[in-house]
């Protein structure tokens, strides 16, 4: 089971706070708060993540072995040592890259049916 | 209000009762990740007070009590389903160590009869009802035995190490139903379903030893579970004879392999 757990498709769907969380740390690692901060830029506001959300997906993917933490500190001088900063691994961008393509289909999907077009 | 003196009061004062409202997550989620909830709470109500003063603070503690109640009901099902699967996998390990003690128990018994071998066909009625009890509660707790192992060792196993346990419960339980019926009739079928039960469980728990053996499933003795299949496949399959030495090797395999499971059920997945 552990090769079968670890392959990217077994995965999917992502959970919403899962994706985002992968999505904010695809230009590279960040600490929680700047996560947190990248989600809401990101969705314009319509996504807010509490701490508790963001530290259980967090510990969720750290445990599936899509992210994990990271030693380097872009600027040491400015932050506070204690903060952890995580990075996506290999898994985690194969991960992201299968969903997000997942999620193309399904919006290719959407327009042959031209559900966009009647829904605007 | 807002960039007034009090405003860092304000801010403290939100994290402190938020720290507090910490202490509903379970403890190991909490000593790991406790301090940086606190910090990034901090950060947000800087954030949202310099942005909306107190309305951006009210709105903050309301999204952030939903996301405490939701979250720390998530953790708590998490870890007590966690806490759930080592349970299981520790008893059943003491689970297989038992039934393994009364198998041998069961089969010395059976053969202590005075009467075993009498060509008229007599049986000493305690020996037999001892034989058959433990024997049927040796097989019970060979499926539990079986069932814990696979939960907690499956991942390790792969998907054949897996399947070779699903047989060999399946064997179990097999020869339990022999058992049972070799208690109320004397037909051939129970002496059957019994052997080929045996049989079953034992090819399955054999497959399971060279996946250990290969995947290194326990920090230690991993040829424990081949030692117990190997043991008993030799006079099942009759290549050699039954004999108390081959039933002791069986039974200390599985007591070895039960031992193993109790002993790592906190680092099995």
């Amino acid at each position: 089971m552990a090769e079968a757990a670890k392959s990217p498709e077994n995965f999917l769907p992502l959970t919403p706070a899962v994706f985002h969380v992968l999505l904010a740390l695809a230009d590279g690692e960040k600490h929680g708060y700047a996560i947190m901060q990248e989600v809401e830029d990101m969705t314009g506001g319509s996504v807010q993540m509490g701490p508790g959300t963001l530290y259980g997906s967090i510990k969720r993917m750290l445990t599936a072995g899509l992210i994990e933490e990271s030693d380097d500190r872009p600027d040491p001088a400015l932050d506070d040592e204690r903060r952890r900063y995580y990075q996506q691994t290999g898994l985690g961008r194969k991960v992201l890259r299968l969903e997000t393509e997942r999620m193309a289909e399904l919006m290719a999907l959407a327009r042959r049916k031209h559900v966009l077009a009647r829904a605007g | 209000m807002r960039g007034s003196n009090w405003a860092p009061a304000t801010i403290d004062l939100s994290v402190r009762i938020y720290t507090r409202l910490l202490a509903v997550y379970p403890d190991r989620f909490r000593a790991e990740y406790g301090h940086h909830m606190s910090q990034v709470f901090r950060d947000v109500c800087r954030r949202d007070y310099q942005r909306r003063g107190m309305a951006g603070m009210t709105s903050l503690w309301a999204r952030t009590l939903l996301d405490l109640i939701r979250t720390t009901v998530e953790e708590h099902i998490e870890r007590g389903l966690h806490m759930n699967h080592e349970k299981f996998v520790r008893w059943s390990g003491w689970a297989l160590m038992g039934g393994a003690i009364l198998f041998a128990a069961g089969q010395a018994i059976g053969n202590l009869d005075p009467n075993r071998n009498d060509p008229i066909g007599g049986v000493g009625a305690s020996y037999e009802i001892g034989a058959i009890v433990g024997l049927a509660l040796g097989q019970v707790l060979f499926v539990i035995g079986f069932l814990g192992l696979r939960a907690g060792y499956m991942e390790r196993g792969g998907s054949l190490g897996g399947m070779a346990l699903i047989v060999s419960v399946i064997g179990a339980g097999l020869s339990l139903a022999g058992i049972l019926m070799m208690g109320v009739t004397e037909s051939e079928l129970a002496w059957q379903a019994w052997a080929i039960g045996l049989l079953t469980m034992t090819l399955g728990l054999a497959v399971f030893g060279v996946v250990a053996l290969r995947r290194k499933v326990f920090a230690r003795w991993n040829f424990a579970p081949l030692l117990a299949a190997a043991t008993l496949l030799l006079p099942l399959s009759g290549l050699a004879g039954d004999s108390a030495v081959t039933v002791a090797a069986f039974s200390i395999g599985l007591v070895l392999v039960g031992f193993r499971m109790q002993a790592e059920a906190g680092r099995t997945g």
